[in-house]
């Protein structure tokens, strides 16, 4: 397996404007293989944002280097390239779309690479294909749902042919159903093209199908492995400030009343076949 | 409500007029513009008349919505139409006070407002064809030769793109913020104008910073997609002059040669 991201001992430290300096990043050693899903959660101000804008080379670190795919992101001369291999998606839907229409949208990541339009038209076809957002190529964005904005930010990005895609909060402004659509899109991205998928999010629901999750806590990685591993820990979960997914907590307070059920419950179905066993 | 302002009154259809290059189009309707303000007898206006008939019926627009665009500038006409007729001199008619009436004034005054009404519906007829992004797209490549001279080009059509794309963005915001103010108790309807503008003010403030934070994420996100300017982006749909722009400039040369030679 090749590193697609791979940091160490990072550091980022910012001043905020109240004079006081604050340590958003304090020594994040992590490293993100090849068509891996990783999950990243958090509560707000645990610095997980701030560490995917350092994926992508949008921040710089204080101390520490970050390698994307054996690139320093120090490397100015190969900042695009570096932003190409990794794309970002953002919070807001409405505030990462450029273009009028959603086709020229799609475009506009390959337009700044300089593709040959030929070549772009048939990547914009594609991208738009793979979000199963085809038949709105013509419409302006302003006319879409939050998660049929949100899927074209991400055809946007799969257009420039990125080997990772870095997820930051995509789902936090949608609604149950848009959050569903992207997570569906995401988790199609990473198993049928082998896109590298870093997802930062604070519900935990989505974290459940990643093949690995780290939590982060005021700038430092507390917590890392597989989504079972990691929720079964219900009470170090909580002492976090962080939820674990619905069914691993029903499960957490029915082991606490004396039911005999595994600690490393996280979808409805498992749920279902250990109630059945019971007996 | 106010969401439903539609920016650019684009009517989308597939006629040769709609599918002119933007580029040309420009062009058509600068020559046009000059040319209606070389016409110096009522003659001429035939030549004009003319050529705008050809446009509208080639373009399938109803004439309905050609007028439809005179009537947030009727004042403007009207008021041409007054300072004419009272401010020329001759050959007096009518005699009210300070006031004279000429009959010089009133074919100066009918002249300029046909030269309006023309003026008007010329440049409509352009944004009614042509959609904004299309407009954007050939204003870029018609500004491209001067950027030697420092004008920026890419800039401003990249300018324009966006504030296209956040005009409903922000009228949204701006319904949801007068929402969320009225259920309040804010007022924004009554009272003098005075009055409304300044209860507008608690209303622009958040306008602004929403503004300025969504302008912030929007670059971020841009340069995360590996924008840098326009010098080495390609293009995903090239502008292409075809057959039908050359006819077109056939007939505005023709057209321009008409009332250059009606002057005489």
């Amino acid at each position: 397996m090749t590193n697609m991201i791979k940091t160490e001992s990072v550091k980022h430290e910012y001043t905020s404007h109240t004079g006081k300096s604050i340590m958003a990043l304090n020594g994040i050693d992590i490293s993100i293989e090849k068509g891996e899903f990783v999950a990243i959660l958090g509560h707000n101000g645990s610095g997980k944002s701030t560490l995917a804008k350092h994926f992508n080379a949008l921040l710089l670190p204080n101390s520490g280097t970050i390698m994307v795919k054996n690139i320093d992101t120090k490397n100015e001369e190969m900042l695009w390239e570096i932003r190409q291999i990794a794309g970002m998606v953002f919070q807001n839907p409405d505030n990462q779309i450029v273009a009028t229409i959603v086709e020229e949208d799609v475009a506009f990541g390959p337009e700044n690479l300089a593709v040959e339009s030929k070549e772009i038209r048939k990547r914009v076809d594609e991208a738009l294909k793979a979000v199963d957002m085809y038949e709105y190529r013509k419409h302006g964005p302003h006319l879409l749902s939050g998660g049929q904005k949100q899927r074209i930010a991400i055809a946007g990005i799969i257009a420039m042919k990125p080997e990772c895609i870095i997820l930051d909060e995509p789902t936090a402004m949608l609604d149950p159903s848009g959050r569903k659509e992207v997570i569906d899109t995401i988790m199609k991205l990473n198993q049928e093209e082998g896109i590298t998928i870093v997802l930062i999010t604070h519900y935990m629901d989505e974290a459940v199908n990643a093949d690995r999750v780290y939590v982060m806590e005021d700038g430092m990685l507390v917590m890392d492995g597989t989504p079972k591993d990691v929720f079964s820990q219900v009470e170090k979960m909580k002492s976090l400030g962080l939820d674990v997914p619905q069914v691993t907590e029903i499960c957490h307070e029915l082991r606490k009343e004396g039911i005999k059920l595994p600690a490393d419950i996280l979808t409805v179905e498992e749920m279902v076949v250990e109630l059945c066993r019971l007996k | 409500m106010i969401k439903d302002i539609t920016i650019g009154q684009y009517i989308p259809a597939d006629t040769p007029v709609h599918n002119l290059d933007p580029r040309s189009k420009i062009i058509i309707t600068f020559v046009f513009i000059t040319a209606l303000f070389l016409v110096n007898t009522f003659f001429g206006y035939i030549y004009i008349l003319a050529f705008m008939g050809i446009a509208l019926g080639l373009s399938k627009i109803s004439p309905k919505y050609l007028f439809r665009g005179l009537k947030p500038l009727v004042f403007i006409i009207v008021l041409t139409a007054i300072l004419n007729i009272f401010m020329t001199e001759g050959e007096i008619i009518y005699k009210l006070w300070k006031l004279t009436i000429t009959k010089e004034g009133l074919i100066q005054a009918a002249f300029m407002c046909i030269r309006l009404v023309f003026l008007i519906t010329g440049a409509s007829l352009l944004t009614l064809t042509t959609s904004p992004i299309a407009l954007t797209d050939g204003i870029e490549k018609l500004l491209n030769p001067f950027k030697k001279i420092g004008v920026p080009a890419h800039e401003l059509a990249m300018m324009m793109t966006i504030a296209l794309r956040f005009i409903p963005t922000l009228l949204e915001e701006t319904d949801k913020i007068m929402k969320a103010q009225m259920a309040r108790g804010a007022d924004f309807e009554s009272g003098n104008m005075i009055a409304r503008a300044k209860a507008m003010v608690p209303l622009l403030v958040p306008l602004f910073i929403s503004a300025f934070r969504r302008a912030d994420e929007l670059a971020m996100a841009m340069e995360a997609r590996c924008y840098r300017g326009g010098d080495k982006r390609t293009r995903m749909k090239q502008l292409k002059f075809e057959m039908r722009d050359i006819y077109a400039s056939i007939i505005t040369i023709a057209f321009g040669g008409l009332i250059i030679w009606s002057r005489f």
